[in-house]
């Protein structure tokens, strides 16, 4: 059953304004367990031509819009779970940077798995620069499994 | 010991194990990354939701596989993708461990672009897949 309103397929979110903190970055480096200096120590990245510390690649996963775009704020979180993530840099994101980022809602595929159906939902984010140079896409499929399938597990 | 990720051949492999996964670790992740779904910390919560318990944010394990990439590509390596597919949950007391492996290496005007694949296992199970190009300048 299609819950996920794919009338809005298409549909990009409000431009949101990222600023890129170094306290930011570091917390997320120590989350992850990487001690890369490149994440940490402004001498290093910058004598290694870097204009302030690098965010790990990953990093633009916490680039949120205030508000969560209307085709996923519906969504109950106890069906959501990863599916598939990717980033493309242009070039690396470091400190200091202000990006615009929009996320659009690319579409839904229904699928069929052992465990019952599923809906994939595929957003992709854009983030550019103050001169409006792309620096990263990024694209992510969120699995929203069926109520039915959710409620079948938790009795298991 | 393997080769610096710049000189490598395809089919040139590195692995790296990573520390086991802990609920404070989740925790951190979820306030350093913003993604405050309770799959991730409330026990309750997550086995409603069928999942038997927490489990780790699937981009905590993506970071590790990038991790693993970068650490072979060193400082002069600039990721240009990294994609992960997701297959099975991470759980607190999980040991992560990355195997890459080259795939290509293809010269580029400035210098060249050595594509990985990787595989996360916890054990013998196929927790996540990766494909990465990263980018070497000419030195």
């Amino acid at each position: 059953m299609a819950e996920i309103d794919r009338s809005l397929v298409g549909a990009v979110s409000a431009p949101f304004v990222v600023e890129v903190e170094r306290g930011a970055i570091r917390k997320f480096a120590l989350a992850i367990g990487d001690l890369n200096p490149l994440y940490r120590d402004v001498d290093f990245a910058r004598a290694r031509g870097f204009a302030d510390i690098v965010a790990p690649p990953t990093f633009p996963t916490c680039f949120r819009p205030p508000e969560e775009p209307p085709w996923f704020a519906p969504l109950d979180r106890r069906r959501v779970v990863a599916g598939q993530t990717w980033f493309e840099y242009e070039r690396p994101v470091v400190a200091g940077m202000r990006l615009t980022c929009a996320i659009r809602f690319v579409g839904v595929d229904d699928k069929t798995g052992s465990k019952g159906t599923m809906e994939l939902l595929h957003q992709q984010t854009e983030g550019r620069d103050e001169a409006g140079q792309l620096v990263f896409t990024a694209g992510r499929t969120t699995v929203y499994r069926s109520a039915e399938q959710v409620a079948k597990a938790s009795l298991a | 010991m393997s080769r610096a990720l710049a000189d490598c051949a395809p089919g040139e492999r590195r692995g790296q194990d990573f520390p086991v996964i802990t609920t404070t670790q989740l925790a951190m992740y979820a306030g350093a990354s913003d993604d405050y779904n309770r799959i991730h910390y409330d026990q309750d919560y997550a086995r409603s939701a069928g999942l038997g318990g927490v489990i780790a944010h699937g981009m905590l394990t993506m970071a590790l596989m990038t991790r693993a990439l970068t650490d072979w590509a060193g400082h002069d390596g600039m990721v240009r993708k990294v994609a992960a597919r997701f297959v099975a949950p991470v759980r607190p007391g999980d040991v992560v461990r990355v195997e890459a492996v080259v795939e290509a290496r293809e010269e580029t005007g400035a210098g060249n672009n050595v594509t990985c694949t990787a595989t996360a296992k916890v054990g013998e199970r196929t927790v996540a897949t990766m494909d990465a190009t990263i980018a070497f300048a000419r030195r």
